[in-house]
């Protein structure tokens, strides 16, 4: 699969290894640092999910999301979230991204395409009852200089409704 | 009665439940203009809302532009009910009860698609999507007896539109619904008629743990949390142009309006602001339908938001998501879902000029998410707030009206909040709008006559 000549489980490593220091700063609300693991030209959209019958080829709208952000909006996003005034998060909730089931679509010269899993664990103040939240991420990371960088993310949400209060996080 | 079963041995006093005597104190607090805090999460008020409120005012079901092709259809609530918003294939629009005739199972089991029939998965009973009985297996065996017309499917006795919007009500003795909307639909008109709207997509929906009554009440008009609440937001540069102060502008309250609430931004300026929308797209708005007033405020609006009793809100501004992205007109419609007490789902209906380009709706769009949905910058602190609302509203310390919520700003005879003499529109206009709490208390009022009065709303 690898054009490179890379085995199938080396490239999965590299990968596994950016989506997993990309959930520690989401975890860790190191925002801005997460914000610069963005190509310039990424695009970033979750997609409104839908009960439909199954015949229907898809549940995901193609015109509403939850979030259609680009690298603008997104560092707009962050930084709206580190002020001082951002009510939603403070005091923050405290995340846990579980990321699992790492699996490589296909791969060009300077692109991954991958898909993982992840769970989302979210407490809010002294709640017992956490806030989980489950999804598919499909994404293409980009080799550069600096390393991989995250150039497209689809979020496909296990949930039609959102069973948590607000998205002032990143997915 | 069961209810009986649990009073105390009679005392000689006729018995008065504890949510009336909640209504009762309630009146005497109103007048003070304080609210208990207790309504916020009560399941015996909570219940009676759902009788009372849900299942006697008009409300919201769905804009046409969800269902526009015959067959279309999409699962709703009135209060906690399930209906079924569709397009018979004659193309009217009905209100069908999600319960099959036979042993009540659901029908319809997508939440949207299109479909010239229902049928049920038990035994099979199917409806034709205007509700009719057409379908009953072994109906020679076993149902020779029934009479199918009489078994179709249950639907809201009043359906009917305002400019597209379509309202349902579950009480045969309804008023028309433009008597309901009363002096709202001077505001809707400039929003729905003078501009031909449409949904895009699906309405965001999320749960949260606060009543459903307080962000309906915000919306009637609760400007005075803007600079505090949502600083966030403002500092980094987003949202409408009044608020990042792109733009100056004059606030009006407006209350006494039968029952529903509005607050709007006016931008006086020889440049038309007609909520941030571009000249092009203005072209295609419905000039001659508005009266001259209406067209002087459309002209000059910047945000516009309000409630229409019991809990569609709307907020309609010019702003954008990115300070370095030009602004867009973008209108939210809102509405708070109680599922339980002190506990709602939140849905967000973003629309757009129907006749804009494409480019622009995806604009628009964008905006509207961006600020206000599960996801939006202002959203989330306003949800972030509340939160822990439920813990105060249900405690012991909260009950029997001991702790009351406040709503007498501007009630003071030297207050910034005055009446505007020449205001055309319904109800009472105030300048320096943000600070006078007439326009919110008027939501409890609505709210406290609905919860009183057995019947027609």
């Amino acid at each position: 699969m690898a054009t490179d000549g890379q085995p199938t489980h080396v490239v999965r490593a590299e990968c596994e290894e950016f989506l997993y220091h990309a959930a520690e700063l989401l975890d860790e609300r190191r925002l801005s640092e997460w914000h610069e693991l963005l190509t310039e030209d990424v695009t970033y959209k979750v997609p409104i999910r839908t009960t439909r019958e199954r015949s229907n080829e898809s549940e995901f709208s193609d015109e509403s999301f939850h979030m259609k952000e680009d690298w603008r909006t997104l560092k707009v996003r962050t930084e709206r979230m580190q002020n001082d005034f951002a009510w939603s998060e403070d005091p923050p909730s405290r995340t846990r991204r579980h990321v699992t089931s790492v699996r490589i679509v296909d791969e060009t010269d300077d692109e991954i395409e991958v898909k993982s899993n992840l769970l989302l664990f979210r407490a809010r103040r002294d709640d017992t009852d956490p806030d989980l939240l489950s999804m598919e991420r499909q994404d293409v990371l980009r080799r550069t200089d600096e390393g991989l960088r995250l150039a497209k993310r689809s979020v496909h949400l296990d949930h039609t409704t959102i069973p948590t209060d607000s998205l002032s996080i990143i997915l | 009665m069961s209810k009986e079963i649990d009073q105390p041995e009679s005392t000689g006093r006729p018995h008065v439940d504890r949510t009336s005597e909640v209504l009762n104190r309630m009146a005497r607090s109103l007048e003070e203009g304080e609210v208990p805090i207790e309504i916020l999460n009560d399941e015996e008020v909570h219940e009676r809302e759902m009788e009372r409120i849900f299942g006697q005012s008009w409300v919201y079901v769905g804009h046409e532009s969800e269902i526009p092709e015959p067959g279309d259809y999409r699962q709703r609530r009135i209060g906690k009910d399930p209906f079924i918003f569709t397009r018979t294939e004659q193309g009217e629009i009905k209100v069908l009860f999600n319960s099959c005739r036979h042993r009540g199972a659901n029908v319809c089991r997508a939440e949207k698609g299109n479909t010239t029939h229902f049928r049920c998965p038990y035994h099979g009973w199917t409806y034709q999507n205007n509700g009719d009985l057409v379908g009953v297996p072994q109906k020679g065996a076993g149902f020779s007896h029934l009479d199918a017309d009489e078994y179709g499917l249950h639907e809201a006795p009043h359906v009917d539109d305002y400019n597209d919007l379509v309202f349902a009500c579950v009480n045969p003795d309804a008023p028309p619904l433009e008597e309901h909307l009363g002096g709202a639909t001077w505001f809707l008109d400039m929003y729905f008629d003078f501009i031909d709207m449409e949904v895009i997509g699906d309405p965001h929906r999320w749960e949260v743990d606060i009543d459903w009554k307080t962000p309906t009440e915000n919306f009637y008009g609760d400007n005075y949390h803007v600079p505090m609440g949502h600083k966030s937001a403002i500092d980094v540069g987003v949202g409408s142009d009044t608020a990042t102060g792109e733009k100056q502008s004059e606030l009006y309250g407006v209350a006494d309006c039968d029952g529903h609430g509005f607050s709007f931004y006016q931008i006086e300026s020889e440049e038309p602001s007609f909520w941030g929308h571009p000249p092009e797209v203005v072209e295609t708005f419905n000039d001659d339908v508005l009266t001259d007033e209406q067209y002087e405020v459309a002209r000059k609006s910047g945000v516009t938001l309000g409630s229409v009793f019991p809990n569609l809100s709307f907020i309609f501004l010019g702003g954008s998501d990115d300070p370095d992205k030009g602004s867009v007109g973008t209108f939210c419609l809102r509405q708070w879902q109680p599922r339980g007490p002190g506990k709602m789902e939140a849905w967000n209906w973003v629309l757009a000029p129907e006749h804009a380009s494409q480019e622009y709706k995806e604009r628009v769009y964008e905006v509207g998410m961006g600020l206000f949905s599960p996801s939006g910058s202002f959203e989330v602190d306003d949800i972030g707030i509340w939160e822990g609302m439920d813990d105060a509203a249900e405690s012991v310390f909260a009950k029997d009206g001991k702790v009351r919520t406040l709503f007498t700003m501007g009630s003071a005879p030297d207050a910034a909040a005055t009446e505007v003499s020449d205001w055309d529109g319904p109800g009472t206009a105030y300048v320096d709008g943000g600070l006078t709490d007439e326009n919110q208390l008027d939501f409890y009022r609505a709210w406290h006559d609905a919860m009183t009065t057995e019947g027609v709303q």
